[in-house]
Parts: C-alpha cells; structure tokens; sequence
C-alpha cells in the first residue's frame, strides 16, 4: 500500500531525469551531425519516367501508355542587374492506339531581366506571367489562355508549372508597401502549332494583349492586389486579388474578375454578340490542422459559361456545338458551367516520414459530375516515387461525364540531378 | 554592463571607508564647542580630503541607488533584450543554415536555407527572406515572413501562395522561430531562479531562468522558459509552451564562435515536445553583413529575388 502512494511520488521525480536523459541523446546526436553546406545552383533539372493504365467511359479494354520527360529550369544573374531565365520541358509519350508523333516540347520561359535599380525592373522575352490566390481557378490568371500545351497530371500544381508563357515587355517599380506592374504582349503568330519542337508563340500571341496590376499593403493582415487587363477585340477586364488570416490556421481568399464580355456560348457557336457585364470569382479557404493537413474549400463562378439550362440545352444539341464549347472553354481554362465547388487537401508527412498524400475533387454544380484525383507521393533527396490515380465520374455528356477516360492510373518515378 | 554594476554595488561601502568619521558632526561640534582644532595643519589637509571624498561617494552611491532597477536584481527585460542581440545581429545581415532532422536517432531529412534578414524599425521583430538551397526539389523556392504574414514562391509556377503560421509548407524550417526572434519585444520577462544548468556544450553555467509571458495573442508560444548565462546573458537554453503547459520544444544554443563582431551559438538543437525522439540540428554558418532594401520584404518582390 505504501509503495502504491509512493509510486505518483516517484514518477515525478523520474520526469526530469528523463527529461535530461533525452536531452543528452538529443546532444550526442548533434554532436555526430557532419554537415557541410551545400551551395545554390543556378539550374534545377529532374527527367521524370511515368507509366499510366486508363479504362474509357462505359468500359472496354485497358488502354496503356508510358511518357519520358526532362524539365529544366535556368535562373542566373550574368551582370551587374542582368538576369537570365530559361525553362523548358520535353514529353516523349507512347500511348496505346494513338498514332503520329505524340512527343511535346514546351518551352515555358525564356526572358532576359534587367533591374535599373532595387525598386525598377525590365524584362523582356517569353514570360509565365501568373496572376491569381486561388487555388483550382483562377479568373484573373488572364494569360491562361492557350498557355497549356502538354497535360500530365490535373493537379493545379502541375498544370500551373506545365504551361507556355507569353511574349511580353514588362515593366514593375515597387515601393515598400507594394508595386505596379504594366505589361504589353503583342501578336506575333495566326495560329498554334503542333511541330514537336515549335515555340507556340501562335498559342499565347495570337493578339495583341496588356495588363495594368497594383498591389498595396493596406495593413498587416491586409494585401491586396488589382488589375485592368484589355486587348484586341476584348473589353478591359477589372480584377482582384485579396486574401486575409482569420487566424493562425487559416487563410481566406477571394479572387474575382469582371467585365464587358460575350458569354462562351457566343465566342464557340459564334452566336450574336452578348457583350454585358460578367463577373468570374474563386472564394475559399485554406484551414491547416495541428498535424499539418491543409485542407482547402473552393467556391468557383464563371459569370460567362452556361447555366444549367443552356448547358442541358447544349448537351441535347448537335455534336459539333458541343465539342466546339467544350474546345473553347479547355483552351481558356474556363468551367464550362456556372458554378463549381473544388475541394482539396495535402497532408504533409502523412502517418510517415516523407511520404505526402494529396486528394483533389472538383464538382460540377450544374450537372453534378465529379473529378477525383488522389496522389500519394514519397521523396528522397534526390528522387520522388508517386501513384495518382483519377475518376471522372457523371453523365454522358457532363462536365466530368464526357471526359474519354473514366480511370485512370499513373506510377511515375522523377530524378532531380 | 548592467549587471557588472548591480554586482558592484553589493560590496559598498569599502569598509576601510566606513569607519571614517562622519563629515559634518565632528566639525559642526568643534564649532558649538568654540575650541580650535587640536591637531596639525597637514592632519586638517589629510582629513578635509578625506571628507570631501566620502561625500563624492555617498553623492555618487545615492544617484546610482536612485537608478531604475538598480540595487536589486538585474531587469529581467534587459538580459532577454541583451541575449537577443547574441542570437539576433543589430544590422541587416545574411547567413546559411542547415537542418538536419533525426527520428529515433536516424536521420530522415535535410535541409539547406539561406535568411536574409533585417529588424523591423516600428516593431523591432525581424522580417526574413529564406531561400531554398537544398534538396534539389526545393532549390530556389522563397519564403517571406513578416511577423505572421507568410507567403511562400514557387519559381516553377510562379506562384505566390500566402500560408498561415501553422502550415508548415517545407518540413523544419518553421524552426526558424526559435532562432530569428526577439523575444523581449513579444515577451514579459521575469527572473524565476539563479542557478547551474548543463549547458549544450556540457559545460555547469551559472544561469538566470527566466519566465516569459506573451504579451500578445498572435505569438507562436504562450510561454517559455529561457537560461540565460548569468555572466554575459547568453542564451543557454530554453524551453517552449502551449497555453495549457504542453512542452512544444525544447532548444539548446551551443557551439559559440565569433560572428560579425560577437560570441554567437553557431549550432540549435531542438527536441520535440511530445516526441523527444524526434531531434533538429539547425547549423548557422556564412554570417554576412547584408543590405535588405524594404521593397525586397514583400510579397510583389519574390519572383525578383535573385541575390548575387
């Protein structure tokens, strides 16, 4: 009995000794760490193997396909307030049953920097100028357009990497509370170009394009972003970029642009002009659990695809309407519909080490298809292992229903060097 | 310095001094008493001196003893203050660390960053631009922390992403916290005990524990339990609380060298509160003097950043 009224008594006194205990084996242990710091590179270069299996809608035998790529990225200052940017990508794919040559290569930047001075910047070549807080859309991502050239993964990580920049002569001077930025991209090419090796430049530079952005901090918690962005045959578009942290857990975003626009519909069928004003928006949040998921929710608005009525309508309607939208609103990076909801969550580290799982699904509220993407991804040093897999799943004809391939598997392995 | 003359002041008056005879009764005497002095001259010369000095030093004594703080235990606030300035270079300045993860005694991660970092002229807190040296996944990647105001750049997707305090979007680097801070400008010092501590370097020290306090809510830790060494105000080690007294970490500052002009810990080891097993060693090495422009401590400058 004495011993169990002692026990409490003693316990406590072992906490600190074990405390000291880990202590020590924590110093032994850094005691042993050998580390020499490793320097910067200029280049950040991986080749990535992947091997995929899909099943098409409404079945049929597995189809196959294997892609070899090597990405590269070049970023050095070569004088005095010059720098130099280079980033490409190469696809080699092999797919069952496709025939021609299916290898891309996209060449995503390549622009000289020149700083005049800390706060004034010149830049002058093919740049990914990327607007936007939201997660899975962004309507103020306004050179977007035709930028995606090789698609291999839906993850909005990788179409934001994967994707043409345009050629543009952009200026920034900056202040200590924000910047203003004024870009001119001109037309330089008729049409885009499938030759493996081709620059594109008709994918992004079709027409002659510009865009005016300003931010400035507002207070600690407060930063945001507005934009004009105008062309030829196109009305000059507002936008707006603004994030907030309720709390140390959370951030919010709203992104939105609007105004004078014909509605898809009218661009793809080439219907009447139904210029009036329309507004695009991505509303979400970003909450982070103590065990570091990351767990987004994502309103999305396209003012100028169809409501449910129009898209049924379409839907009913001649083939060739169908697929001219659904060509149109793929090379916008638009929804085809009004309203979306996007949910997506990483969890960092998940149960071990290393390994990080992501999950993504996107929903159709006009026709309540679903995308589901689910990837989990372990990492070295040096290599990445990832299996993703993808279901489009609704009805024929739907948003995510009338994707060609209802699973899809995929096993890659990358390098960096 | 400060404490030099709190420990000085313990010893006064010199007791040779103290059984000089006091100033102005003896004099104030031999006046009433109408008598002339009975010794000589060069006595007279030896004792006006005499007087005259004691009253320097009680003048002296009585204005020190009047000064904040003084004559009692060294400002609390003031040996953080000093032990940030150990931690923390006073100018803009540059460096490398490196962090090496353990779990269970194997190591399972690392990591190389370059800070530049410069103090906040209003707030005093560092405002840091860290970019990802290694691994090669993560090479050139950004990250901007201005107080709780985090955004992180992807030089691939040129895409700026604000995270909130607990995503931690690159492993250990949120780490950082417990090295680039100053702790008496988000903290309520107060001296809990004097007493010897095993340094990290295994060493007895003779430690202040101070007991921090946050004084706002929008700080990482509720509370910290700090050793600062008694002598020189270096910091020792510490130790990180949640508000309901949960241990988050555990730091020890060791391995001293001098670094743009001052003794710093070159070495942090940090152990995880709930999982003593889980161990990082952060190494600060390539200290510079940098200038950081305030245009370069903004979001609208990340995908500018590009140090020579």
């Amino acid at each position: 009995m004495r011993a169990l009224l002692l026990l409490p008594l003693l316990l406590l006194l072992a906490a600190p000794a074990l405390a000291d205990d880990d202590d020590a084996a924590a110093l032994l242990l850094a005691d042993k760490t050998s580390t020499t710091a490793e320097q910067s590179s200029d280049w950040r270069t991986y080749i990535e193997a992947a091997a995929r299996e899909s099943r098409r809608q409404g079945g049929g035998p597995a189809l196959h396909g294997a892609r070899l790529s090597l990405d590269a990225r070049f970023d050095k200052g070569f004088a005095p307030g010059w720098r130099a940017v280079f980033a490409d990508r190469l696809d080699l794919n092999r797919i069952d049953g496709a025939s021609g040559n299916q290898d891309v290569n996209t060449l995503k930047e390549a622009y000289l920097s020149w700083q005049l001075q800390p706060d004034r910047v010149a830049d002058l070549g093919r740049i990914n100028a990327r607007n936007g807080v939201a997660l899975g859309y962004n309507p103020t991502d306004y050179f977007r357009a035709g930028a995606l050239r090789s698609i291999v993964s839906l993850d909005p990580a990788s179409l934001r990497e994967n994707r043409l920049g345009s050629a543009m002569l952009r200026g920034q001077t900056l202040w200590t509370s924000g910047s203003l930025t004024a870009l001119y991209s001109p037309a330089l090419a008729d049409k885009p170009s499938d030759s493996v090796f081709s620059p594109d430049l008709g994918a992004t530079n079709r027409r002659a394009r510009w865009q005016l952005a300003v931010s400035e901090k507002l207070s600690a918690a407060l930063n945001p972003q507005w934009l004009v962005s105008g062309g030829a045959g196109q009305s000059p578009q507002l936008g707006l970029n603004l994030t907030a942290l309720p709390n140390d857990a959370t951030v919010v975003y709203l992104e939105w642009s609007g105004g004078r626009a014909r509605s898809l519909a009218a661009q793809a069928l080439a219907n009447r002009d139904d210029s009036e004003f329309r507004s695009r928006m991505s509303a979400g949040l970003t909450y982070t659990t103590a065990n570091n998921v990351s767990l987004t929710a994502e309103y999305q608005h396209n003012g100028a695809g169809l409501d449910q009525a129009g898209w049924d309508a379409l839907r009913r309607g001649p083939p060739s309407a169908y697929g001219a939208y659904r060509a149109l609103v793929a090379n916008l990076q638009d929804p085809p519909t009004r309203d979306q909801v996007f949910l997506y969550a990483v969890w960092q580290d998940a149960l071990v080490k290393r390994l990080d799982l992501t999950a993504m699904v996107r929903y159709d509220g006009a026709d309540h298809s679903r995308l589901q993407w689910l990837e989990a991804r372990y990492h070295w040093s040096r290599v990445d292992i990832a299996l993703q897999t993808q279901l489009n799943s609704g009805q024929p004809g739907s948003n995510f229903g009338a994707l060609p391939e209802r699973r899809i598997w995929q096993a890659l392995a990358r390098y960096f060097f | 310095m400060n404490l030099r003359v709190c420990f000085e002041m313990r010893g006064y008056p010199p007791k040779g001094l103290s059984r000089l005879p006091s100033s102005g009764t003896e004099e104030a005497g031999s006046r009433d008493s109408g008598r002339l002095p009975s010794y000589s001259p060069r006595l007279a010369v030896a004792k006006f001196i005499l007087q005259r000095l004691l009253q320097y030093l009680i003048a002296g004594a009585l204005l020190i003893a009047s000064a904040p703080g003084a004559g009692a235990a060294p400002s609390a606030q003031a040996i953080l203050a000093a032990s940030d300035t150990i931690r923390n270079p006073d100018k803009p300045f540059a460096l490398t660390v490196t962090l090496v993860e353990y779990r269970n005694s194997k190591q399972v991660d690392s990591n190389t960053l370059t800070v530049y970092s410069k103090a906040d002229a209003n707030s005093g807190q560092f405002r840091s631009l860290i970019r990802f040296v290694a691994p090669a996944r993560d090479a050139n990647k950004l990250m901007l922390k201005n107080g709780n105001d985090l955004w992180f750049f992807d030089p691939s997707s040129k895409a700026s992403i604000r995270l909130s305090p607990q995503q931690r979007l690159l492993g250990q680097a949120a780490n950082g916290d417990v090295v680039t801070v100053n702790l008496a400008k988000d903290y309520q010092a107060q001296i809990a005990a004097e007493e010897s501590v095993l340094d990290g370097d295994r060493q007895n020290r003779r430690c202040y524990k101070l007991a921090l306090a946050a004084v706002s809510a929008d700080v990482t830790y509720h509370h910290i339990e700090m050793w600062l060494d008694a002598g020189n105000s270096r910091p020792v080690k510490a130790r990180f609380y949640t508000e309901s007294g949960q241990l988050l970490k555990s730091a020890y500052y060791r391995r001293y060298q001098p670094q743009l002009g001052v003794e710093r810990p070159t070495e942090t080891v940090i152990i995880d509160g709930l999982d003593p097993n889980w161990v990082t060693v952060m190494r600060f090495s390539d200290y510079a003097w940098r200038e950081v422009p305030e245009v370069w401590l903004q979001r609208d400058y990340l995908p500018r950043f590009k140090p020579e």
